[in-house]
């Protein structure tokens, strides 16, 4: 090959690889990035004042007064809606019974629509579920409700060689020739005033519970699970961990027993996480029994043994960067292993020992697959200390799941589930950074 | 013995110490050591009763239902009254999204480790680490969540364009440099340089016509796809190529650095360039390693559970063609995480012990790929010391 | 492998001398009081590594509070006999000793002898400063802390004791909480030093101390030494000829393992009695 064409690929080699990074770069980016601006949307939001209501309601905050006179003034607007459809019912009555069959769907149609759209209607009977005690309680929600208002949704299904197309006809159509038609652009123009929309810091969406499974209120019932599992996790497994990467690293021989003990850390390491929720399934619940069903206690078992084989690497890793010297000028010194151990090998090893904790600390808060079984519930309060070794709580990841893929109106609380993969992301990368920044000071001390 | 008579002698500040002391320490210290031990022991017993656990709730399956069933039908009726088990298609399912991520990921991960071992100077490389790190610390759930929520709309609407777009900024370049390097190839033996150079470029003139021409014919089969369902075989592909990423980029960067900087030096000297020292000589010399890091990367896809529960569509069949990515498919560890809510209430049945198969099933791979690649490394090490 | 039968072979061509057993008065040093008692004895003393025979049947007395230094090429085995004295060597899995070496008169190796409590009759300093990521005080009042000195007085008086005695105190007396890391090389070595005289050792054993040290540094701790003789037993192993005839009082010269010459520094120097010792000194091999 000629040297023109060698160098060529040789500097595409290199892009190759630059390339590749940027890549990893960019998949991180395109990760976080949506989760990270939706997600704040769970807390910084332009909510309207049936957000409001519900906030003086559920969780008695808010000023009753500045309350009251803005539900007066949206309701003084709304009182024309209401007007409109009292006005419009008493005309159906006197249409003929075929016309009145073709027009009373479709305005049952609309008046779900408003009811979704401005909480429960006057003379409507008390809604059950306080999902329907409220109108839209975000303005951006708002604003897509009141495009279900103006147009009906119909799917094109005339060819059958493509997918059907989703098209959109107008309602006020439906009701040329009636009084309702006024409606449709009387809502559209006045929705502000209906809904009065400003701008909303709701801090507690961290700290609230959930209100309904998480139609309103926060997430703090799984932020608190999160915690638990994953500092009962870590009661567990950091000090077993330490103690057997001490034995590895200070005590074992080498033979047939050291390497067996390696091997079971390594397999340990790469077991499939949802085996190790059916191993505690079958162990912790099943066998051992240490709870009646799930609990925290089992799924903080079954996390240990997870996070157990990377804290134990971690802590091996940072006893055996600990210079052979300390140990031998401790031992010169006349001091007994154990002794040297605990008091000049350990503490210059926890910085390294910690950051693995901290890393594993935040695998034990993220991962999902061995708390299905063992931990996790979709719907509950927070839990007190005293219940972990009875009752299980809902944590972060499980629930992310289970409002994404199980809930019954996933696609409406997308902002509540952006909210609490932010929340989740965040306690993780703001754990392996501070590990991250603790290993670089490490390495500057032990350069200089 | 003498030893005796010194041992008895009683000496102020002495280092000599009475035999009953002597054994008292020794006792201590084997007592001290062997609580250690047992610690470390604890994780080999916490190995041996998973397996032990996992395999107590599996039998009873094969008990029941035989093996042929399992691995040969494609029938996944659990819930039926009687229930079919044939699990081949979840099986294949698992296969086909490690497979595919494994496409993605291996190249990718061989290519930034080496960009990070042998390429990048140290003060950029100090950035790249983290950003690694970072990926690979992002909780399952999240990249999930992502697939379904961000990525599946994205390629139930735009899913031809986005395929075209993929082809033509990944394969193009390649392309570019096929042409070079062929009619580079081609032109070798040419002696008369005016030639050869006339030659080489109307060369390089025919097969880029053919390849632009190819890349749009391709580009346009592609533009035309229409995706049914976003949550399918591709799309977890992808993110769990994500996931396995990080694995497979660090453990193959400490296989390249283990390759001892005299090797890079020796092929240096004798005139090759960068690409070719690291492909003629410091990968073979580190393919064992990085062998090892590609198996524990699809260890760490085959075992995934959350991403492919939420996005693989969880539909229990074998996609037609088979190798058609954008059709809906369902894996192991989405069906023991799918179907043990349901069968946990009737303790005992086929419908609760096939789930455990299954997990025995994906201990002992990850089990026999965790002995291989260690082997592997082991092999490596000793073969970079003795040289 | 290769290494082990080179070495054999060329130990077997070697006049190998037996180690005198007489007694070495300087001229100089005639003045010591308690000189002359062999404070440390080895009696065909052999260290192995697994198969491989480091140092091979060392004869020698280590006399009370003389400055005893060991010269040889690397790799013969003298610092592998200095950490033998004081059992650094128990560190290394593979190594095992036959013969006798005897501190006081008892076996170093016997059955009954606890090595913790050997340690701290023989200090040992090693090559590269070893300060532990501590104060300066704590890292002096370490050792005696172990053996059950916790009184804050009386610990301050220790420390400032060690500190005068390395001559460093003056150096650190203001920034006694400070982290030892950030001392200089040589005055972390001195500080080094002062830990070891901390727990009170009768023997103090330096394994090329000022191998790591610029010329400077090198010279106040030859001086140290020089204020400490008499006061101790001194072994220094090195690879300067220049400062064992400085500093020593008696030299042994290593060669392969064997231990070629013992003899007062002045005459080892001057007039060494084994053609191997005068190839080396005068620079022939290193």
């Amino acid at each position: 090959m000629n040297i023109g064409t060698r160098k060529i690929l040789d500097r595409s080699f290199t892009a190759v690889g630059i390339g590749s990074i940027v890549v990893m770069a960019f998949a991180l980016m395109i990760v976080v990035v949506p989760i990270v601006y939706n997600g704040i949307g769970a807390v910084f939001f332009t909510g309207t004042v049936e957000h409001r209501k519900m906030l003086h309601t559920e969780f008695k905050r808010g000023d009753s007064q500045d309350l009251s006179s803005a539900v007066a003034s949206s309701n003084r607007y709304r009182a024309k809606v209401y007007d409109m459809l009292t006005s419009f019912e008493t005309e159906l009555e006197t249409m003929a019974p075929e016309k009145k069959a073709e027009y009373q769907s479709k305005y049952s149609q609309v008046r779900t629509t408003l009811q979704v759209l401005l909480g429960p209607l006057p003379g409507d009977p008390e809604p059950m579920l306080t999902r329907f005690k409220y109108g839209q309680t975000r303005w951006e929600k708002a604003e897509e409700k009141l495009h279900d208002l103006l147009y009906e949704s119909r799917w094109d299904n005339s060819n059958p060689n493509v997918m059907s197309q989703e098209y959109f006809v107008s309602r006020a159509i439906g009701f040329e020739g009636t009084s309702l038609v006024k409606l449709f652009p009387y809502v559209k123009d006045n929705l502000e005033s209906m809904l009065l929309p400003e701008f909303t810091v709701y801090w507690g969406f961290i700290t609230d519970s959930s209100v309904d499974s998480h139609f309103f209120g926060g997430i703090w019932p799984e932020i608190q699970g999160t915690f638990f599992l994953a500092i009962g996790a870590m009661l567990f497994a950091f000090p077993l961990g330490v103690v057997a990467a001490v034995y590895f690293t200070e005590y074992a021989r080498p033979g047939f027993l050291n390497s067996m003990l390696r091997s079971a850390n390594s397999t340990l390491a790469g077991v499939p996480s949802i085996v190790f929720g059916m191993f505690g399934l079958a162990f912790f619940i099943n066998t051992m029994k240490v709870s009646e069903s799930k609990s925290v206690i089992a799924g903080a078992l079954t996390l240990a043994i997870m996070i157990l084989p990377t804290i134990i690497r971690a802590a091996e890793e940072a006893i055996l960067a600990v210079p052979k010297t300390y140990r031998e000028a401790s031992l010169s010194l006349g001091s007994t292993k154990w002794n040297t151990i605990a008091t000049v090998i350990l503490p210059a090893a926890l910085p390294g020992i910690l950051t693995g904790g901290v890393i594993s600390l935040g695998r034990a808060a993220g991962e999902t697959a061995p708390i299905i079984f063992t931990a996790a519930v979709s719907v509950g309060s927070a839990i007190g200390l005293a219940d972990v070794f009875s009752s299980p709580t809902p944590a972060l990841s499980w629930n992310i799941y289970n409002l994404a893929s199980e809930h019954e109106a996933a696609t409406q609380l997308r902002h509540v589930q952006y909210g609490m993969v932010l929340a989740l992301v965040t306690v993780v990368l703001l754990l392996n950074l501070s590990a991250i920044v603790l290993r670089a000071r490490i390495s500057k001390k032990l350069k200089c | 013995m003498a030893e005796e008579s010194v041992g008895e002698r009683n000496r102020s500040n002495a280092f000599v110490i009475s035999a009953r002391k002597r054994t008292l320490q020794k006792v201590a210290k084997t007592a001290g050591e062997g609580m250690l031990f047992s610690v470390a022991f604890f994780v080999a017993v916490i190995v041996l009763f998973i397996f032990y656990f996992v395999a107590r709730d599996a039998i009873p399956f094969f008990q029941i239902r035989g093996f042929s069933e399992f691995f040969t039908s494609t029938n996944w009726y659990p819930a039926d009254e009687p229930g079919e088990f044939g699990a081949l298609a979840i099986i294949y399912g698992s296969l086909m999204v490690t497979l595919g991520s494994a496409l993605i990921a291996v190249p990718m991960g061989v290519a930034a480790a080496i960009c990070l071992s042998d390429i990048l100077p140290f003060s950029i490389r100090q950035y790249a680490k983290p950003v690694i790190e970072m990926l690979a610390a992002i909780p399952s759930v999240a990249f999930g969540f992502f697939a379904l929520v961000v990525m599946a709309p994205l390629m139930q609407d735009h899913g031809g364009p986005m395929l075209m777009w993929a082809w033509w900024i990944l394969v193009s370049p390649f392309m570019l440099l096929f042409v070079i390097v062929v009619s580079d190839l081609m032109t070798t033996n040419i002696k008369d340089e005016k030639r050869r150079q006339h030659l080489q470029r109307l060369l390089m003139i025919v097969l880029g016509l053919l390849s632009i021409f190819l890349l749009f014919k391709v580009g346009s089969v592609l533009n035309g796809i229409q995706i049914l369902t976003g949550t399918n075989a591709l799309n977890v592909s992808i993110i769990l190529s994500f996931m396995a990423l990080p694995t497979i980029v660090s453990v193959s960067e400490d296989a390249l650095q283990a390759v001892g900087r005299d090797i890079r030096e020796g092929s240096y000297a004798l005139g090759a360039t960068r690409a070719e020292t690291i492909i003629k000589t410091i990968l073979p010399a580190a393919s064992s390693g990085i062998l090892a890091a590609v198996i524990l990367g699809i260890m760490r896809a085959l075992g995934e559970t959350m991403v492919v529960w939420m996005a693989s569509g969880n539909s229990s069949h074998i996609p037609e063609p088979w190798f058609n990515y954008l059709e809906a498919i369902r894996t192991l560890t989405a069906t023991i995480a799918g179907d043990m809510g349901e069968a946990d209430q009737v303790t005992g049945s086929a419908r609760f012990h096939v789930l455990f198969a299954m997990g025995l099933l994906l201990l002992i791979i990850s089990f026999i790929s965790n002995l291989v690649s260690e082997r592997i490394v082991v092999r490596q090490r000793k073969i970079l010391s003795g040289q | 492998m290769l290494m082990t039968t080179d070495v054999r072979k060329t130990s077997e061509s070697l006049p190998v001398q037996k180690a005198t057993r007489e007694i070495y008065l300087p001229p100089q040093r005639s003045t010591i009081t308690g000189g002359g008692a062999a404070h440390i004895a080895a009696k065909d003393f052999s260290i192995y590594y697994g198969e491989f025979e480091a140092v091979k049947k060392v004869s020698a007395d280590i006399l009370s509070k003389y400055v005893t230094a060991i010269i040889g090429p690397s790799g013969c085995g003298k610092s592998t006999f200095l950490r033998a004295i004081n059992r650094m060597n128990d560190l290394i899995p593979s190594c095992h000793t036959t013969g006798a070496l005897l501190f006081d008169g008892d076996d170093i190796y016997g059955k009954f002898t606890d090595e913790v409590l050997l340690r701290k009759k023989i200090g040992m300093v090693f090559q590269k400063p070893n300060p532990f990521p501590k104060s300066i005080f704590d890292n002096i009042a370490y050792g005696p802390r172990l053996h059950g000195v916790n009184d804050k007085k009386k610990l301050m008086e220790i420390v400032e004791g060690s500190l005068r005695k390395a001559a460093i105190w003056d150096e650190v007396c203001d920034r006694l909480d400070k982290n030892a890391l950030g001392l200089s090389g040589g005055q972390q070595q001195r500080l080094c030093v002062a830990r070891t005289l901390a727990v009170e050792p009768e023997v103090l054993l330096l394994d090329e101390p000022t191998s790591a040290l610029d010329p400077k540094a090198t010279a106040k701790i030859e001086d140290l030494i020089q204020e400490l003789r008499g006061s101790y037993t001194i072994m220094i192993v090195t690879h300067n000829m220049q400062q064992a005839s400085r500093v020593s009082d008696s030299t042994m010269f290593f060669y392969e393992g064997v231990l070629v010459e013992h003899a007062p520094t002045a005459q080892l120097f001057t007039n060494p009695k084994d053609p191997m010792t005068e190839d080396y000194i005068t620079g022939r091999f290193s």
